[in-house]
Parts: C-alpha cells; structure tokens; sequence
C-alpha cells in the first residue's frame, strides 16, 4: 500500500478521494516558481496511489497540459491590447500575421481551440446544405469532435479507412467522390490529419499529399488539414510547414499542445476564407476582446518553444527502444512507427488490458521504491482495447524520462 | 418608431485612424489621429477595458491546469465563487458571452422543432448572428420591448404554443439585464419575479442574459442571487465593465453544466489552461465590482451635462440613465448618429483655442438612425469625462448655433 502521509508540495493535499498535487514535484521548483498543476488522482483498483509530495508524477496523458513557462507568461502580460472583436488587437493581428507568414498562406484567425478552426473550416467549406466532407475514419474531427459538423453544419462525413500510416487510399477516396445524384450528398471537401494522432503521432508522407493534392485538384475538391500538430510534422521531416501545407486550401494549427500556449489554435487561410471564418468565429462564441493575451503566448512559442520540440520526439524515442527491449513483454511497441511526440504501447490483453497496465503505472507498488531508488507514478491514457497513448512535450525532462523508463521496464517484467 | 430604427441598423466597428470628412461648418479642419495631440477617448463600449497591473499579476500567479480535463484549479475557484454569489448549483467558464448565450440556449432546447420566447431588442435576437437558428435549428419568437428593458408578462402565455402538428413547442424564455439596447436599463426586479412565475406556471425556464447584470446589481443595491432567483441559467460577462481581457461564465443547475461542459467542447470553445484568463474574472470580483458605481455616476454626469444644454438638436434625459450606457438622442433634421460621431473625432482651432489642452476626440457608436450611444468604463477616469463633457458641449453648442 502507497503511503500518502508525505509532505506535499505545490499543489494541496487532500483527504478523501481526490487528492491535488503539483506535477512531479522535484522538477517542479525552479524558474517557474513552483506553479503547480492540479491534478486529481483516481483511486485505483488496489488501492490508492501513493502522491505524497515526494513522487515524481510524469504525467504523459497528453501535450495540452503543457504550462506556461515564466518567459511566456510574461510577454503575456507586456502585450499590446485591443478588442479583438474590432480587429482591434495588436498582438493578436500580428500573432495571425506571422503564422500565416509562415505556412505560407494569405491569413489567420486567432481562435479559442483547435476543434473550433476545424469546425470553422468544415462549415465553410461546406456551406451549401447538402455537403459532404471526406474523412479518415481514425482521424480527429471524425471520432473526437462530438460530430459538430453535422451538429452544427448538417455535414455528412463520408469516412474513409485509415491505414497504420495516417493515410487513405486514394483510390478509395476517387470511389468515394461519387457523381452528382439525387441519392448522394455533395462531395464538398477533403480532410487530412497531420501528424494523426490515433495512428500515433505518425507524419503523413509529403508525396502521398502531394499525390493526394493532384487528386483532389482532378475532383474539383479543397483540402482542410488539421495539422493541430503540424509543426511536429515538419521538425519531424525537416521540411517546412509552408511546403507541406502548399497544396492546401485551409489549415488548423494548434498553439496550446507540444507549442505550450495556454490558450489557443489558429486556422489559416485566404485573406477571403477567414474573412468568412472570423464571421462565424463570432457567430460560435469564440470572438474574444483582449485576446492579445493569449496571441502573446503563441508568438512567444512560436520563437522559443517550437524550436525545441525535436527534443520531445527524442524523447519518445529513448523510451520507444527501452520498451522494445523487453524482449517477451506483455507491452510492446514499434520504435520506427513513432514519428514524433507521441507513443503507442500495445499490450497483450490476454496478459495485462490497457486500463490495468496504466492504473499500475500510474500507482507506486510494494518495494518499487526500493528497486527504482524513487516513487514515480506514471499517467497514461488507455486508447481501446489494446493501445495505451503516452505523448512526450517540453514539461517532460530528460530525468522524467529516464524515471518513466525505469518505471515501465519494472512495471512491464512483473506482468506474467 | 424605435424598434424598427434598431432592426434596421446595424452596429458600426472600427472608427479609429479614418480621415474624418468635412462636417457641415465650414471652420472646421478634418483631424487625423497621427497628429492628434490632446485627449481620446473611448467610450464606444466597456469590452475595450484592459487588464490593470493588479490583474495581471494574479494572472501570472494562477495555478493552472488543463480545463478541458477539468483540471484547472482556478477555473475550478472561479466557476465555485460564480454559483455561490448566484445562488446556482454550478458554473461554466467560457469564451464569450455570446457562447454563454448559446450554450444555455441550445441546452435548454434540446429537441428538434423548439422556440424560445424573447425579446426583439435582446441582444441573443439581435447580435449573435442568429445562432440558436444557425446553429441550434432553434426559432427566436419575439415579445415587443419596452422603453425600460421589460417586455409584457401576459405575452408569454398569449405566445406560448400548445400541442399542435403546426406549432414548434415553446421552450424557454429570455431576459436581458441590463438590457442594453434600449439604454443599460436595470430591469425592475419584481417583473423578473413575474415573469418566473408566469414561466413556471406553464412549465417554462428561464435563461438571463446578464453579460451586465453586475451593472444592475450594483445600480439596484439587490444582491446577484435575488435577482436570479427564477432563472434557471444566466450568461454572465467578465470581459466588459469588469475588465477581463477575456471571458464570461453561465450559472446553473448541475445537472446543466454537465450538458454546457459538452456543447461548450463541441462549439470549440474548450481552452486548455484557461486558468489565466479566470485568474483575471476572480481578481475582477474581488476589486472590480464596487467600482462600477463610479461608471454610473459618469454617465450620470454625461447625461446631465447634456440635459443642461437644453438643446433642440441633441437630447439625454439623466433620468433614462440606470447604469453605464446612455443613449443620446440627435434630431434626425439636423444631424445624424453618423455625423454627430464624426464630428467628435474632429477638432478645429477655434476649438482647441476656446477649450484649451490640446481638444478632446470621443469615440462613441451610432446607434439606431436617430441615436448614438456612449458607455462609461473603468479606462476613461473622471479627467477623461470631464474631457467628453466639455467636448460635448461645445459640439451642442456649435450644433444649436448652426441649426
């Protein structure tokens, strides 16, 4: 049984179930000032974890929980403000500005969310009633967005089967783009995910988009990407956002994930498109006043944080080869199959479901301690059946990593 | 006459930095704001207020986390203090509000085929592009509005729609407060009262729009829970006279939230550590609150100011007054709203001369063909009023002269 008596620090501890720390306590006091990050921690099948103060949490569960640095949050707080309703705001026009500038497109809209830059861009595209978007069938705005395009837009989406790589075919993409017919919707759009997430964090081949490009100009269709975690994409491939988005009509990009902006995505496009989006940005709820607040954020990672992101997929990496030298283990995964910040461990269910393996990651177990030499809980996130998802960002250390992998090398030879 | 004024017109945006056309007299030199060496002032709406030193600082200090996972301890505190000072179960922190209007709207009519009864001057009917149709698939149905924000209680059972395979089924009524349109006006409590009753008594909730009702509550001296005892949700705004960069919260039952956390996600209106921007709307309700009565007494001195004049050409009774709007009413003969907002972003000489420092240039917003309307905030200090008044007054004066 994990022991809860120890001195918390950062964040209150609590009696009772839920219990409030700061995220990994050691690494957290520094520059930041020990901002803590609330955290509720389950009580787990065999008991409760152990979240004394002096467990070192390495939360992996995803790279929107990256915080603010103090740089960040101080160019914050310099920022020039406006009323970004009025178009008002001057860090907020030069926030969509320079993004713009750097995908190589006319312009951008500041919005509150990724989910909103997607609905935003599939409402648009797709503005006559009777449209019809195509899809990967594994890919965010798919599965993940509560269906809000057909919520809010009667979009039908047509979903195509996505292959290990993030891709569709394309054939199947031709077979599906049907003819105009009374019993069909309107093919109105194409929808690419890049890097795509469920296929994990896997960066989509720049010459199946460009294939897929030539394909969509033959259909006469625009293409959306939601390349919410584009920039990964394009330190991956050491290529550049503008040339991997060069053929497409519309892209969302999202600040708050591995780029550490608390707030915020930004959907790019023609001058004349976000024209339009910024209209329906209002018309969602997502115009904001003094936004430049945020934007300031997301200029600040654009300069200082995005250059470091080959480091979290390094990261992914060192533990990507640990797991896979557990030769026999009931969790297993492909060091090549993981492209960027993200890592997918598949676990044999017959041995150990994803649910249990990370509820034993996440708990400090009898004498692990001793053999680890720390109290480290991991967080993971069971994705279905056989996938657990960790995600790597600029909070996780090399020392959180190398915690994480004792960890899991111990955890994964005690499971039978 | 006034409604039709207002469903005719729309809200003009950026006025800033334009070339000012030659007004009527022809002593007056156009102004263009590079040169411009005296006194702005901005009193086209209390969103423009920006976030003090103090707010900042509470802002960098906040403890955050990921608030889609509903982790985010200061937006926890935040939505915690907003259901107790209203009384409610629970609260929401959101973009905006009018996404706090949406989701309240579209939580409340969750089936196909329903209609919400509201006023024509609402702001929900008026300024949020039509968004419980849009994208609700929702109908507005709308009650005439009187001169003080309230509409006429007997309409709702008049309006509301019995069972019939002609009828979309009626399924909540809005209220506004303050209701801005027709002047920031306090809507009287005990017609609040009346309309939960008659709403309850057909089986009706009842959703406010309270973007400003901390104006009203500090106006009325009635605290935020009486006013929203009969209403089930509220929408209430931070980022106005509050003065948060960003932000509003809806206030409600439980089990409400529950559907407001989800359509709030799906409208894309989930942020991550949004800690920061809650951190500003808790500073704003420990220091911001009580200060909003000094923006009423400058309206109030606007308003006056006005009054004194008594001018033919443009007119503002302090009377009409409850909070920080005014609404001034121009003489639709001599002059127009689009004029009258010009001409307070010129300055000639001779104004400069007989007014010293420089001269004043206001900013305010036409407002139905007949109207303009100014709004007090916590960025434009009493020196900043007593600028606009004698900026007024002056312009009144050259109006009457002329006409």
């Amino acid at each position: 049984m994990a022991d809860l008596a120890g001195e918390t620090m950062n964040g209150g501890g609590g009696g009772g179930g839920e219990i409030k720390v700061g995220v990994g306590g050691k690494t957290r006091v520094g520059e930041e000032g020990g901002v803590g990050v609330g955290a509720k921690i389950r009580v787990g099948e065999e008991g409760r974890v152990g979240v004394g103060g002096k467990t070192r949490v390495v939360d992996l569960r995803s790279d929107t929980l990256t915080y603010p640095s103090l740089g960040m949050k101080t160019a914050m707080m310099e920022a020039i403000l406006g009323d970004d309703v009025l178009g008002e705001d001057p860090t907020v026009n030069a926030l969509q500005e320079r993004v713009a500038r750097l995908l190589g497109k006319e312009s951008a809209a500041f919005l509150p969310s990724g989910t909103m830059c997607n609905l935003i861009a599939v409402l648009l595209h797709c503005d006559r009633r009777g449209g019809e978007v195509l899809v990967g069938d594994n890919c965010h705005i798919y599965r993940w967005e509560q269906g809000g395009i057909a919520q809010f837009g009667g979009v039908h989406s047509k979903s195509l089967k996505t292959h290990p790589d993030g891709t569709f075919s394309l054939t199947e993409l031709r077979q599906a783009v049907r003819a105009d017919n009374i019993h069909f919707p309107r093919p109105s759009l194409v929808c690419v995910e890049n890097t795509h997430n469920m296929e994990g964090g896997k960066v989509l081949p720049l010459s199946w988009l460009d294939e897929l490009s030539v394909t969509c100009r033959e259909l006469g269709l625009p293409l959306h990407m939601d390349g919410a975690r584009l920039l990964n994409a394009s330190v991956s491939l050491g290529v550049s956002p503008e040339r991997i988005v060069r053929d497409f009509d519309s892209v969302t990009i999202c600040l708050s994930k591995g780029l550490g902006a608390p707030v915020g995505s930004v959907l790019v496009s023609s001058a004349a498109f976000i024209e339009r989006a910024k209209r329906l940005r209002k018309g969602l709820g997502g115009g904001m006043r003094q936004s430049g607040v945020l934007a300031a954020a997301g200029l600040y990672a654009l300069q200082h944080i995005y250059p470091r992101l080959s480091e979290d997929h390094k990261h992914v990496q060192i533990i990507a080869k640990a797991v896979n030298e557990c030769v026999g283990g009931a969790v297993t995964c492909d060091p090549s199959g993981a492209h960027t910040n993200i890592l997918m461990l598949t676990c044999d269910p017959a041995r150990i479901t994803p649910a249990q393996f990370c509820t034993r990651m996440e708990k400090v177990g009898e004498g692990e301690e001793a053999a680890l030499g720390e109290r480290v809980s991991c967080r993971l996130i069971s994705i279905n059946d056989t996938t657990v998802r960790l995600v790597t960002y600029k909070d996780i250390s090399l020392d959180d990593v190398e915690a994480l992998v004792k960890k899991l090398v111990y955890v994964i030879k005690g499971i039978a | 006459m006034y409604r039709e004024d207002v469903l005719c017109r729309s809200i003009l945006g950026n006025i800033p930095g334009r070339q000012t056309r030659q007004y009527q007299s022809p002593s007056h030199t156009p102004t263009t704001m590079t040169d411009f060496k005296g006194v702005v002032v901005d009193l086209r709406s209390d969103t423009i207020t920006k976030p003090s030193d103090g707010m900042k600082k509470a802002m960098m200090e906040a403890l955050v986390g990921d608030d889609v996972y509903r982790e985010d301890p200061t937006v926890s505190e935040l939505e915690k203090r907003m259901a107790e000072c209203t009384g409610k179960e629970a609260a929401l922190f959101v973009p905006s509000g009018t996404m706090g209007n949406l989701i309240s709207v579209l939580g409340h009519c969750e089936h196909r085929g329903s209609e919400v009864l509201l006023g024509d001057l609402a702001h929900i009917f008026l300024y949020e592009q039509a968004g419980m149709a849009q994208l609700g698939g929702i109908q507005p149905h709308i009650i005439p509005t009187n001169p003080d924000g309230t509409f006429d209680v007997d309409e709702i059972p008049v309006r509301l729609r019995y069972e019939d395979v002609h009828y979309p089924r009626t399924c909540l009524v809005c209220l506004e407060n303050t209701q801005n349109v027709c002047g920031g006006k306090v809507v009287p409590l005990h017609w609040i009262d009346k309309v939960g009753e008659v709403a309850e008594s057909v089986g009706l909730p009842v959703h406010m729009d309270g973007a400003r009702v901390m104006n009203a509550s500090v106006a009325s001296g009635v605290s935020l829970e009486r006013i929203l005892r009969v209403c089930q949700t509220a929408s209430i705004c931070f980022s106005k006279g509050l003065g948060t960069p960003v932000g509003s919260v809806i206030v409600g039952p439980e089990k409400f939230m529950y559907k407001a956390i989800r359509l709030r996600k799906v409208l894309g209106g989930g942020m991550r550590q949004a800690g920061m921007l809650a951190a500003a709307a808790i500073y704003s309700l420990d220091h911001m609150v009580h200060r909003l009565a000094q923006d009423h007494h400058h309206a109030q001195l606007i308003a006056k100011a006005i009054n004194e004049e008594k001018s033919r050409n443009v007119t503002c009774h302090p009377d009409d007054v409850d909070t920080n709007i005014i609404i001034v009413n121009l003489n639709p003969e001599t002059v127009t709203p689009d004029q009258f907002c010009e001409r307070l972003l010129m300055v000639s000489e001779d104004e400069i001369n007989e007014t010293g420092d420089g001269g004043v240039l206001v900013k305010v917003m036409p407002w139905t063909t007949t109207t303009v309307r100014f709004v007090t905030h916590l960025d434009a200090s009493l020196d900043h009023i007593q600028a606009v008044i004698t900026k007024l007054k002056y312009v009144i004066r050259e109006l009457d002269s002329i006409h």
